[in-house]
């Protein structure tokens, strides 16, 4: 697939129409996860979803829409949305590349989606809460950092990491066992390099 | 005036191995009534789809022949511009439903919204579709608080009320219970009375023998035969489409009597009861 | 039919300002701690936003979400008091520990940071229903295709969450165990998730064709059945606003 089909900005409906239940499938997650008790957030697999389906703007615009649709249930989200574009934008990309295609490669794909939103939350962390992420074992960690080193960043990129790896990798994985269950002919709508081809 | 033409039309879907339309041609009236039957996966709704131009614009994949409708060619326009002409409704209610509506009222608005209707003309239609599906009850309701029947009703009047001389509509009742079904085919027979040309893919044999003055019979993507309810229900070779004939059909076939003054057999309950007074008196 | 979103109907001044102005109030809340770094002003902007809370009558939904926000700004004040790098002047001694003064002052500025945006955040968002902002916002030429899309998903959640609730009583009623040990319970999130993202999923094939044969994509110009909202005094605070900015900048160049 070439660059210009994924970078397009031209939506079709159906990529569109994607983009509310994504939402509704991260608030879902995230629901279940909370009834679960599970330590994970597990509140992006519909922006993971979107983006392998329609590609890193849909993705993108997915988390973008996530996060201020969410401001309206919790205002802090509202300062998040840049990291939700920016998995929505990496996943998209990776999956166009055609990197994940297999569970190894998800696996990968899982672990560098986790690194991307860490490097982009930090900086949000820092500026926002001074570091913390509210996560209680991230949290944790950030004081035991900061108690034994000088570096503020070193404690908060860590708080990060250690809640955002594993979340990301299971929501890749998952997002990744969903997206092989759909039917093909559907996934096929998404495409959006196809032309009508003739028969006369 | 010939309303639809459909001239030597082929279809492949992007991932199909088989064409999923196979060289079909016929043409329909202004006014006129039609039902499509035909065993699941016989091409019906792509036939309906392709009518509206969802195929082959919305599914792109490979398409060959001509479809015009009121002198659009659908090939060379958009969904948009062709759904002025021609309305469909879909088999589930729930999933027409845009989700972006507050109200029943405000629902209907929304493609009239879309094509840039003045606000005062977007009531007028409004008021006038919600009194001919007999839903003005329920109009300030939310669009989700519906029953099936009142759902599809509405989805109906969101159509209708683009006023397009051509309605499509895929197992319009296929989610729906009886009665459900029974308030849509009433509601789907006032508009055909209104003069809007109807076409309807539909499995309930005895609904489409009671109100289709046509039916096309398709069968693994090929036109098998395009006549009137008696001769397609008279048809010997009926079940190897996969197709039942309505109930009525099947009695009278089975006393061996025809409908009276013909060589065909009755297709609804009037017709068979005047058969068989006919054949008792 | 539960919503999703804050917003409480309420008859108010702050209800009747326009979206638009309340999203530059948002912005204006921001920009006048930074521009003047300083514990005073930064109280006054929290103040002004705490006011309009109560003078819009919803100070009450406010309590969720200030708790949450305390409980982490807790944690903020008590790590930076006692770990922050840099501190140095013992405020208060608890036997071995010890509590800092340049880490509590640090963890008084995210408090009031935090605070002051959360609480301009509340002002729209719980005054403001969400299909008048984004109706606001399609009048001021953001794509209404984008609109529907936000618009739709406080309906489409809702409904999704009412799937969900069939389907864990379903699950439930199966025997399947959503307590208990750590992978028992994440065994039990697929089924759960799994029939709920794939129908939702494939619906919006048939959703997208239904919009699409309403004109969904019509080139001609959009038109609204509702009339659009008159806001009388957006100009004028908005005009305000952009006055004080204005000094605030200068304040800060030649004060």
């Amino acid at each position: 697939m070439n660059n210009q089909s994924m970078w397009s900005l031209k939506f079709s409906t159906a990529a569109l129409v994607l983009i509310p239940v994504a939402v509704g499938i991260n608030y879902i997650g995230k629901f279940i996860a909370g009834v679960l008790k599970l330590p994970l957030w597990l509140d992006s697999i519909g922006t993971v979803l979107a983006a392998m389906l329609g590609g890193p703007i849909v993705g993108a615009l997915a988390g973008a829409i996530n996060n201020i649709i969410y401001g309206f249930t919790d205002p802090i989200s509202f300062v998040y949305a840049i990291t939700s574009v920016a998995i929505g934008l990496a996943v998209g990309i990776l999956f166009y590349k055609g990197f994940i295609s297999g569970w190894g490669k998800a696996m990968v794909a899982g672990l560098i989606i986790g690194l991307v939103a860490t490097v982009v939350s930090t900086p949000l962390n820092i500026g926002f809460w001074g570091g913390q992420t509210g996560n209680v074992w991230g949290d944790a960690l950030f004081a035991f950092i900061l108690a034994n080193t000088d570096s503020t960043w070193l404690a908060s990129l860590l708080d990060e990491l250690v809640v955002d790896v594993p979340d990301k990798l299971l929501v890749v994985l998952i997002s990744y066992g969903i997206y092989k269950g759909l039917p093909r002919n559907f996934v096929q709508l998404y495409n959006n390099n196809d032309k009508v081809e003739t028969l006369d | 005036m010939k309303k639809i033409v459909v001239d030597h039309l082929k279809y492949k879907y992007p991932l199909g191995e088989e064409l999923a339309l196979q060289d079909i041609s016929f043409q329909i009236e202004e006014g006129e009534f039609i039902g499509i039957i035909g065993k699941n996966s016989s091409g019906k709704s792509t036939l309906c789809q392709a009518l509206v131009g969802l195929v082959p614009h919305f599914y792109k994949g490979a398409y060959g022949g001509k479809v015009i409708v009121d002198g659009l060619e659908v090939k060379t326009h958009t969904i948009a511009e062709i759904s002025l002409k021609v309305g469909m409704v879909f088999q589930n209610p729930f999933t027409q439903v845009t989700g972006s509506k507050m109200t029943v009222y405000e629902e209907i608005a929304f493609g009239l919204e879309n094509i840039g209707l003045p606000r005062e003309e977007m009531r007028r239609r409004i008021h006038e579709v919600l009194k001919l599906m007999k839903i003005e009850h329920v109009k300030d309701r939310s669009p989700f608080d519906l029953s099936g029947g009142q759902m599809q009703r509405m989805a109906i009047a969101s159509i209708i009320a683009m006023k397009p001389d051509v309605l499509v509509l895929d197992e319009p009742t296929s989610q729906l219970d009886p009665a459900g079904s029974e308030e849509v085919f009433q509601a789907i027979q006032d508009l055909s009375g209104q003069g809007i040309t109807v076409i309807m893919a539909e499995h309930k044999m005895e609904k489409v023998a009671q109100y289709c003055n046509r039916v096309l019979l398709l069968h693994e993507g090929k036109l098998v035969d395009f006549a009137a309810p008696e001769k397609i229900f008279s048809r010997n070779d009926l079940e190897t489409y996969g197709v039942a004939a309505p109930v009525y059909t099947r009695v009278c076939k089975a006393l061996g009597m025809k409908k009276q003054g013909c060589d065909s057999y009755p297709v609804t309950l009037k017709d068979a009861e005047l058969a068989l007074r006919g054949s008792l008196g | 039919m539960k919503s999703i979103s804050l917003f409480v109907e309420r008859e108010s001044f702050v209800h009747g300002i326009d979206p638009i102005t309340k999203l530059y109030y948002i912005l204006f809340a921001i920009i006048i701690p930074i521009i003047l770094p300083s514990f005073t002003i930064s109280a006054i902007c929290l103040g002004t936003s705490i006011i309009l809370l109560i003078f819009a009558k919803v100070m009450r939904k406010t309590l969720p979400v200030y708790s949450f926000v305390f409980f982490v700004l807790i944690t903020v004040v008590i790590i930076q008091g006692l770990f922050k790098p840099g501190n140095e002047t013992v405020l208060l001694q608890l036997g071995p520990v010890a509590m800092y003064k340049e880490g509590l002052q640090f963890a008084l500025t995210i408090v009031f940071r935090v605070t002051n945006i959360v609480s301009a955040f509340m002002i729209l968002v719980l005054t403001t229903k969400p299909s008048d902002l984004v109706e606001a916002l399609v009048r001021k030429g953001m794509s209404p295709r984008i609109g529907y899309v936000i618009v739709s998903v406080f309906q489409i959640i809702p409904e999704m969450m009412t799937t969900m609730s069939t389907i864990m009583d379903a699950q439930r009623s199966r025997g399947m165990e959503t307590e208990g040990k750590l992978l028992v319970r994440i065994k039990a999130f697929i089924p759960l998730l799994g029939p709920v993202v794939l129908g939702s999923l494939i619906n919006t094939k048939e959703r997208a064709m239904a919009l699409e044969v309403r004109g969904f994509n019509s080139r001609n110009p959009k038109t609204y059945l509702n009339e659009e909202k008159t806001y009388p005094n957006s100009r004028f605070i908005q005009a305000v606003m952009l006055v004080l900015t204005v000094c605030a900048v200068a304040w800060r160049m030649f004060l």
